[in-house]
């Protein structure tokens, strides 16, 4: 048991873990001494229904970004696909489920798009991403002009229910579903492209397919965060996806997934996503001026790196000594 | 361009004669020709001198950013803290001018040593402390936006409803033989830039880094001087951009420099310039940023709706893209 | 062929015809063919640059051939077939630049293409290791560890688990790019008998070499390429008909005369050098003088040259260049120090040019200041020193020098980094394989360009992984062993034999 734990502390997500941890303790410790009592069930509802949208797309630029690219194109994405929620997703019954479904078959072929150029045409992805960010932002504008739309409450009782944690059962089946994702030969084969894609070839991974269904996938992850997003926010809006794309980066970065490619976990994104959320209402709970909020957030970022650097460097020199 | 074929057979050769360097440059321009000319087949006033100047004086804020996005680019980075340094060195500007002229050169120094200093952060904590350009520049923009809301109460501080000082506000306005003050000020940047790239030793070893870092260092290039020194820049024009800005509409906003991020990065590439670093010419990204905006007029002359502007600016940018920015195999 | 006289013979294994491949502005395969049989061993044989790493890339589909066929058994080949798909027609690559996935652990390198799989088509990771570990006991080499990644391995090892991933697919064609040039002899044998009991089951076994020792022992048949072409296939080849063969010349006279003794002044005194692998190294050399480096691969000649630059730390030892003691953190101190050091590398791509940049600002880059006043280039200074470089050293017959590098020939890629370190005016110049992948032309060009240098009064410390140019180039050479100068020769050696027996001898395990 303590040789799995060690794995799991020295893993590629342990950084994604530790500044998760980090930020949780000093959640309770601000929430508490503020409030006096310890948070309440609400209060984890609210922050686990606020958070899926960031966690789904931080699942999927974490795929991206281990195969060595970067997907700006899920604000992008996200933005179209919460547009139609927002206007095509009503009635009763199954209808408004089918329409969820083809939202998700929306953003995949979405992604699927961005792939094909990346990988046929051979287009840098962060330049690939941000013409399809153009291009997918203004599909958003077009189905919703004016911010507005609706949600079944049906729907919303199962995706993001107020009151019952429904929201924990897709956590985790994100969850579930990176794990299986990894143990597949497709999964072995995302960290090989991204390690080194022209060994990679030279021994026969198909890394053009490989990319394509990476981004594939990227798109699906940001359709299921559109869909939790017009769940909670019970409206949609045609600019709802810009936020997404810095901070998405952003968690990956402090998840620990390296940006060279071939290192890194989603898992380690899903908890960086979190972390970033949490931070959101230490600040609020500690009294400071919501304005200062990105401040912290991008001294949290760089002081996560450098610590992520630093343990490396340690580990590097203390290998190098024995 | 269409007429280099008068040379026959032989302007293919001499097109492969040339550096890649060159050759980019060339391709920017013919991409921004190109669009003005379909521009002004659908519209014969599209070309004319009033209409390009106006278009000039909006791509030239693009410019500015664009000059610093272009100089972290050559060696291989990129520069994401320019929204909030532009926005923040604009608010500078205003709240230390008070509106007032005697202030015009304090509150200049204060905004471009705020993007001196932050680009010189930038740099050192991409080259010396090994943090990917991307995480340094995203955690320094979401620094400066929280610390520009903050300290300026969401724009609402006593000084934050200033305007510019006068002085500044009339170079942005006045022309000088019939040409806004404006152009000549890029044209300015362009011609520095393009004599500190081609002509000095410094431009010489931005190059060197961007083609090959490790080449560079065992040819006796101070490798990271070098990076930190273009991100002190890529800081210095975020604030030019923010002070043009300013001088040219009266006060700041928030989200004044939104926009610009993406801008500068599309600029600079359909401007030719390799987003893998080492190639391309400041001249190639002039072209880059007209054509963005030149794109973008076009499509309000039609009447396009926003949405549709947005979708055919991407695609726009995609094709050109697959024209010349294709990632060559053999480096 | 036609197609009569194919049935008459024996149908190849493998057989390329015709093929000709360009990078930039170099043609790497001309017309070239190649052919070998089931189960026989085939060695290629070439000099550097001879296009034979660029022909088994065309074989195994990793490039594709501008022009000209390969045939697998008797079966065209499309143009484009990806690796994957030779794989199913049993051919498999261990190719020199390793192909192992660096972030990857050795069994997931091992079982990336059949995983053990459980239930609903999973990966089983917790059968990953005992199924690698079981490959490697099979193949003999249990003492690799399969949970290690790739990056953490020892090159030997490293080279160990890509030849024991190709064998492990039991192929029917085994192609081998430079399988031994980072084995230790131990390791060497073991492959070899792996060879030899692939070809007995039928396998055609096809191997590069540099190592004519092993060609001999291994080879059923030789074909020798030279300059991007097919020169003969022959069953029985002496190495000296095979020189010939590989450098369309006899090598008498082909190198400049070194006979008479540098006299000069001490130019360089190093002692007791400690870093990397150096375990203290000390030599002096005089101005005037070229003196060799030899030793087999890696017994610290690259960490020598880095660190006489500055390119990596030394651990210990002192540096004198021209009688004044220097501490050299960088290649810019190197630059500077006293009569001022150069260094020339092997690997032009990745430490010495700048491919998409001109001739001449490659060539300016080093002396930049120089040809500067207030950080200005004066544009005139710098071509007319550009200018008589080029014309000097016979660069690129007569091209602009505002063409890119990237469209020149290797030699004269080559001829442009030694411009650019000629123009520093060193006087200690740190040449390091600098003829690797060179015409044979044009090595004879730079050849007679040192023996020019040397006489000038430089000092020349020559690397090459070609003893045959150390034995016949130096005035004296160094013989590394483990970090050390084991043995100093008197030169010029002339017979290379000398050189390699000095740097076997007292090698434990040899």
């Amino acid at each position: 048991m303590p040789d799995r734990l060690r794995r799991l502390l020295s893993g590629p997500a342990s950084l994604g873990y530790a500044v998760l941890t980090a930020t949780a303790v000093t959640y309770l410790l601000v929430y508490t001494t503020n409030l006096g009592h310890l948070p309440t069930s609400f209060d984890y509802l609210s922050i686990l229904n606020t958070t899926l949208p960031l966690v789904f797309v931080a699942i999927g630029q974490s795929l991206v970004v281990i195969t060595g690219g970067i997907d700006l194109s899920v604000g992008g994405i996200v933005a179209f696909c919460v547009a139609v929620t927002a206007t095509r997703v009503h009635g009763s019954g199954l209808t408004p489920f089918a329409w969820l479904l083809a939202i998700l078959a929306l953003g995949t072929a979405c992604g699927a798009v961005n792939g094909v150029i990346v990988a046929r045409a051979r287009i840098a992805p962060i330049l690939t991403t941000l013409a399809t960010l153009s291009i997918f932002s203004g599909l958003a504008l077009w189905v919703l002009p004016v911010p507005g739309g609706s949600i079944p409450s049906g729907v919303r009782m199962v995706l993001t229910n107020p009151t019952v944690p429904t929201g924990l059962i897709w956590l985790s089946l994100a969850v579930l579903g990176w794990l299986v994702l990894r143990r597949t030969r497709f999964g072995m084969r995302v960290y090989a492209v991204g390690s080194d894609e022209t060994s990679a070839v030279a021994i026969g991974v198909p890394a053009a397919r490989i990319k394509i269904a990476v981004y594939a996938l990227s798109g699906l992850c940001s359709a299921l965060a559109a869909v939790f997003y017009v769940s909670t926010t019970t409206a949609g809006d045609a600019n709802a996806g810009g936020p997404f794309i810095l901070t998405s980066i952003a968690s990956v970065v402090v998840g620990g997934v390296a940006f060279s490619g071939g290192r890194g976990s989603a898992l380690g994104a899903m908890a960086g996503a979190v972390a970033l959320t949490l931070v959101i209402d230490v600040i609020f709970f500690a009294g400071i001026d919501p304005l200062y909020q990105s401040l912290f957030q991008g001294l949290f970022l760089v002081v996560a790196v450098l610590l992520g650097t630093g343990a490396a460097l340690i580990a590097r020199a203390r290998r190098g000594a024995l | 361009m269409s007429t280099t074929e008068i040379g026959g057979p032989s302007w293919r050769a001499r097109l492969r004669a040339l550096t890649p360097n060159t050759r980019r440059v060339l391709y920017a321009w013919a991409a921004a020709v190109a669009v003005i000319a379909i521009g002004s087949l659908f519209n014969p006033d599209f070309a004319t001198w009033s209409s390009l100047r106006v278009m000039l004086v909006v791509a030239s804020f693009i410019g500015f950013v664009a000059a610093g996005q272009m100089l972290v680019v050559l060696v291989g980075g990129i520069d994401l803290s320019i929204p909030w340094v532009l926005n923040g060195a604009a608010i500078v500007l205003t709240t230390t001018s008070l509106g007032q002229t005697g202030r015009t050169g304090l509150a200049l120094a204060l905004a471009l040593g705020l993007g001196a200093v932050i680009g010189f952060a930038n740099g050192m904590g991409v080259a010396w402390l090994g943090v990917p350009a991307v995480v340094m520049t995203l955690g320094m923009n979401g620094v400066m936006q929280g610390l520009t809301l903050g300290l300026s109460k969401g724009l609402t501080c006593a000084s934050c409803a200033s305007y510019a000082p006068k002085p500044l506000r009339e170079v942005f306005v006045d022309k000088v033989f019939g040409v806004p003050a404006q152009l000549l000020l890029w044209a300015g940047v362009a011609l520095l830039l393009t004599v500190l790239l081609t002509l000095t030793t410094f431009g010489r070893r931005v190059y060197a880094v961007g083609v090959s870092p490790r080449g560079a260092y065992l040819s006796g290039v101070s490798v990271r001087g070098v990076t930190v020194a273009l991100y002190t820049l890529s800081g210095v024009f975020a604030a030019i951009a923010g002070i043009a800005l300013v001088a040219y509409g009266g006060q700041p906003s928030l989200g004044l420099g939104d926009p610009y991020l993406f801008e500068s990065i599309a600029a600079v590439v359909v401007g030719g310039v390799s987003i893998l670093g080492g190639r391309g010419h400041y001249v190639g990204v002039v072209a880059g940023s007209l054509t963005l905006v030149a794109v973008v007029t076009f499509l309000q002359a039609q009447r396009v709706p926003e949405y549709g502007r947005s979708i055919i600016y991407g695609l726009v940018i995609l094709a050109i893209l697959l024209t010349y920015g294709r990632e060559k195999s053999n480096a | 062929m036609v197609l009569t006289e194919k049935s008459e013979m024996q149908v190849m294994a493998i057989e390329a015809s015709g093929v000709d491949r360009a990078f930039g502005g170099v043609q790497a395969l001309r017309g070239a063919s190649f052919a070998a049989r089931p189960a026989e061993i085939h060695a290629l044989a070439g000099e550097n640059g001879a296009g034979k790493s660029t022909l088994i890339k065309v074989l195994c589909g990793v490039i594709t051939a501008d022009r000209g066929k390969v045939e697998i058994f008797g079966q065209q080949v499309r143009r484009v077939v990806e690796p994957a798909a030779r794989r199913g027609l049993g051919v498999a690559t261990a190719f020199q630049e390793l192909s192992l996935i660096p972030d990857l652990t050795v069994a997931e390198n091992l079982l990336l293409h059949s995983p053990p799989r459980g239930r609903l088509g999973l990966v089983r990771r917790g059968r990953l290791v005992p199924e690698a570990e079981a490959i490697l006991h099979r193949y003999g080499v249990d003492y690799i560890d399969s949970r290690l990644t790739a990056a953490e391995l020892s090159v030997a090892h490293r080279q160990v688990v890509e030849l024991v991933r190709v064998l492990a697919t039991e192929p029917r064609v085994l192609i081998l790019d430079e399988p031994t040039a980072a084995l230790p002899d131990k390791q060497v044998e073991w492959l070899s008998g792996h060879m030899r009991r692939l070809r007995d089951a039928g396998t055609c076994v096809i191997f590069t070499s540099h190592r004519w020792r092993e060609i001999e022992a291994l080879a059923d048949r030789v074909t020798v390429m030279r300059n991007g072409t097919h020169v003969a296939t022959r069953e029985n080849l002496s190495e000296a008909e095979a020189v010939t063969l590989m450098s369309g010349r006899t090598f008498e006279g082909t190198y400049p005369d070194v006979t008479t003794i540098a006299t000069g002044e001490t130019a360089l005194r190093v002692s007791d050098l400690r870093g990397g692998r150096l375990q203290g190294v000390s030599f002096s050399m005089r101005q005037g003088e070229i003196l060799g480096v030899g030793g087999l691969a890696g017994q610290g000649q690259r960490d020598l040259f880095l660190t006489l630059f500055g390119a990596q730390r030394a651990a210990a030892g002192n540096l004198e260049v021209g009688g004044f003691p220097v501490t050299l953190r960088r290649p810019r101190d190197a630059i500077r120090a006293g009569l001022g050091i150069a260094y020339v590398p092997e690997d032009r791509k990745a430490e010495g040019l700048f491919l998409p940049l001109s001739i001449r600002d490659n060539i300016a880059l080093a002396t930049l200041a120089r040809r500067s006043s207030g950080g200005l280039v004066s544009r005139g200074r710098e071509a007319q020193a550009v200018a008589s470089l080029v014309g000097q050293l016979r660069i690129g017959a007569g091209r602009s020098t505002s063409q890119a590098v990237g469209n020149l020939s290797g030699g004269n890629q080559q001829k442009v980094l030694m411009a650019r370190w000629l123009l520093t005016d060193a006087q200690v110049l740190l040449l390091f394989d600098v003829t690797r992948g060179v015409d044979a032309a044009t090595k004879r060009d730079i050849f007679d360009l040192i023996a020019q240098l040397a006489a000038q009064g430089k000092a020349i410390l020559f690397y090459s992984s070609e003893t045959e140019e150390i034995a016949h180039l130096c005035h004296r050479v160094l013989v590394l062993r483990e970090g050390r100068v084991a043995v100093e020769l008197d030169g010029p050696v002339r017979d290379a034999e000398r050189i390699v027996a000095a740097s076997l001898k007292e090698v434990p395990g040899a």
